[in-house]
């Protein structure tokens, strides 16, 4: 199980007015914030496996936004991001909407905008990390499965009927019902339904 | 021996014996050094001596007889018997005993001038005339020598629209003021209308420029040092004009003043080029900063963008903390600083860019370099954060102060920049910063460098880099490097390129400590 970490919002932005003023909005709604003055510094910090989200400001002198996303689409970060742009920026949020940015938000905003969006990000991050989590729950029960009880899994989960499963084995039909309910128990599966779903949640994205 | 015409016959006779009175009446004649003519009456020549015979090319047995006309051009030739009859008939003289300046004819028909006197003799029962006749060909030679040397110098002087005067230092009246000075200084030619020092001062000289003037003049008279002025005046039609003047003192060997002597040189049509070619280097200088600014437009907007959004940010957490059942003075507190903090960033940036483009009159005064930079910092990272370029400032500290207009510094440096940002935008991200760095330099001179790491300088492109309208960018003027030189040479510095030390290109400009005195 992954221990429950209260997701934070990080902001990225060079100018220390911005920064700050972020800094003091979130902390007025009560959501945890960290404040970076520079892409680098934020890689340098590896937050980006952290519950949260990123408040991204597009334009930086040095890394900019842009290139702070590339990096994390690269160490394969899921940290939903949301970019701050100025006026003008248009072709820069498309691009980094491309890029996987949940949103974008123009500046001055709204808070309400701001804070719906991050909550938004936020409810992704969650569901992401449930997920994920749920995937690595999954593997782990797999790896519990003797190599027996996997070939009965597979066959299983391919819709076959434990006759055929003891014939392809051959095994006895008996052992194949064995095999079958310590599948069941390890996988923790309430039904044939469940299990078939929960090997091609791990197993589909891979092939 | 003389051969003699019969008057009445017109025919030569054989020479009489003469008496001892003739004979030394004719040695007379001959020794003069003028000719002598003796016409009768009628005009009939008796006497010819031998000036008259060199100055006319006669022999005597030529002359003798015929009639005195034959000397004389038209229309004396065809008058000359008219002016004999009418003297005979009224007794009025015409000329007898007053001499002229007259024209006469050599044998052959060259005409020349001459000083004639004439003179009656009374011997007889009819009259005989006496003329002397003295050649004046040199002397009007000399004198239209002298008028056409007058003419070309009062030409030159029109041409220069320059004038002269000589002035002995007692009375301060000039004793020699020329044609053109008069017309200069708009004084009517003639005695009496030459214009006295002080009164040149008082009433010609711009009241402006009147203290300078004097305290020249006195320099002057002191022997301390020539004149040589630049200054304005205003004539009695109120007319502006700039003079060059320039003026010495003469002494004599014992030191004492004799005379100065002086040119005064309207100098109004070239200030007034002058005038028009500053004026039009500060419109193009002026336009240049434009279309940087231009260029820059979206960074401007989104440094003003910057404290706005923060300001409005602040706001809503203010708002927020107040709404909580137990509000956060503190908060709210350090909110509203920072909201009145980056209201005025907002201003400065305002007030700078306002500056920065401001059409104004090039103003040169004591410029702090450091303060320079500092007012140019926020439009400078504006443009460097535009395109994810660091910008490093490194600035000696104490730097000297140099005399020199802001607003076109900035500009030169500001230029600088931006080409450095244009030239990196292709530079991987580790590359990309520029460094402006200011420095004393070997020889005292403040000199500011911009350094960037882009692609360097192409070798064509560095032959034409200052040259007007070249350029290597698709938006650019091609006007930023020509007018950043020329804004530089004004202020008495020099703006070269060196290669950088890996990659990229180097851009320095100097600039005199001393108050730099050129020509703008």
């Amino acid at each position: 199980m992954i221990k429950e970490v209260k997701p934070t919002v990080f902001v990225v932005d060079d100018d220390a007015a911005v920064r700050d003023s972020l800094r003091m909005l979130l902390k007025s709604v009560g959501l945890p914030v960290e404040v970076f003055e520079s892409a680098q510094e934020f890689l340098d910090a590896d937050r980006d496996d952290r519950p949260g989200c990123l408040v991204l400001d597009i334009r930086m002198p040095g890394m900019s936004g842009l290139e702070l996303q590339v990096k994390l689409n690269e160490r394969h970060s899921i940290l939903p991001i949301i970019f701050i742009t100025g006026h003008g920026d248009v072709p820069m949020a498309v691009e980094a909407m491309q890029a996987g940015a949940v949103d974008f938000i123009q500046k001055p905003f709204r808070d309400q905008d701001l804070l719906d969006r991050i909550n938004q990000a936020l409810d992704k991050d969650a569901g992401s990390r449930r997920m994920l989590a749920e995937r690595n729950m999954i593997r782990k029960r797999l790896e519990s499965l003797t190599p027996r009880e996997r070939e009965v899994l597979d066959l299983v989960v391919a819709g076959k009927a434990n006759k055929v499963i003891a014939g392809d084995l051959n095994l006895s039909q008996r052992t194949v019902e064995i095999h079958r309910a310590r599948v069941m128990e390890k996988m923790e599966a309430h039904s044939l339904a469940h299990l078939v779903r929960m090997v091609l949640e791990v197993e589909r994205p891979e092939e | 021996m003389m051969a003699r015409k019969n008057p009445t016959t017109g025919r030569v006779t054989a020479p009489r014996p003469l008496s001892q009175s003739e004979r030394e009446f004719r040695a007379l004649l001959d020794a003069a050094v003028d000719a002598i003519i003796v016409i009768d009456h009628s005009g009939t020549i008796e006497e010819f001596n031998f000036s008259a015979q060199r100055m006319f090319g006669y022999t005597a047995e030529e002359i003798v007889g015929r009639n005195v006309r034959d000397l004389m051009p038209e229309p004396y030739h065809s008058e000359h018997d008219g002016y004999l009859q009418r003297y005979r008939s009224t007794g009025e003289p015409r000329i007898i005993g007053i001499g002229r300046e007259v024209q006469a004819v050599r044998k052959g028909g060259s005409p020349f001038p001459c000083d004639l006197a004439v003179g009656q003799l009374r011997s007889g029962t009819s009259p005989r005339f006496v003329g002397f006749i003295r050649d004046i060909t040199r002397r009007k030679e000399a004198e239209e020598q002298l008028r056409r040397s007058e003419a070309e110098l009062r030409l030159a002087q029109e041409l220069a629209n320059l004038g002269n005067y000589v002035m002995h230092p007692q009375g301060g009246v000039p004793d020699y003021f020329s044609s053109q000075l008069h017309r200069i200084l708009g004084v009517p030619e003639g005695a009496g209308q030459r214009v006295s020092r002080p009164d040149f001062l008082s009433r010609w000289v711009h009241p402006a420029d009147r203290e300078r003037v004097a305290a020249a003049f006195e320099r002057m008279d002191q022997g301390l040092t020539p004149l040589d002025i630049e200054y304005r005046v205003v004539l009695s039609d109120g007319t502006l004009k700039h003079l060059h003047h320039i003026a010495q003192a003469v002494h004599d060997a014992d030191g004492r003043l004799l005379k100065h002597v002086g040119t005064i040189h309207d100098v109004t049509d070239r200030r007034h080029a002058q005038d028009e070619a500053r004026q039009l280097q500060d419109r193009l200088t002026h336009f240049a900063r434009l279309s940087t600014m231009g260029e820059m437009a979206a960074g401007l907007a989104h440094e003003i963008n910057q404290p706005l959004s923060a300001i409005a940010t602040y706001a809503q957490a203010c708002q927020r903390f107040l709404r909580l059942p137990e509000p956060e003075i503190d908060e709210v507190m350090a909110a509203l600083d920072q909201i009145n903090a980056q209201a005025l960033r907002a201003g400065e940036v305002i007030r700078r860019l306002r500056n920065f483009v401001k059409n104004r009159e090039v103003k040169r005064e004591p410029v702090d370099c450091g303060r320079m930079l500092e007012d140019l910092r926020t439009l400078a990272e504006t443009d460097a954060r535009l395109h994810s370029v660091r910008l490093r400032i490194e600035a000696e500290d104490d730097l000297p102060t140099v005399y020199a207009d802001p607003i076109q510094l900035q500009q030169v440096v500001l230029n600088l920049v931006r080409n450095a940002i244009d030239a990196m935008i292709e530079a991987p991200e580790e590359r990309r910063e520029v460094v402006l760095q200011t420095r004393r330099s070997a020889d005292g001179e403040v000199e500011i460098t911009v350094a960037d790491r882009g692609s360097g300088l192409a070798p064509e492109a560095t032959e034409h880099l200052f040259n007007p309208f070249f350029t290597t960018k698709a938006g650019g003027t091609g006007l930023g490097l020509a007018i950043s030189r020329s804004i530089v040479r004004a202020h008495g510095g020099r703006l070269w390129h060196t290669p950088n030390d890996e990659c990229g290109a180097r851009f320095h400009f100097t600039l005199p400590v001393s108050p730099a005195v050129t020509g703008e």
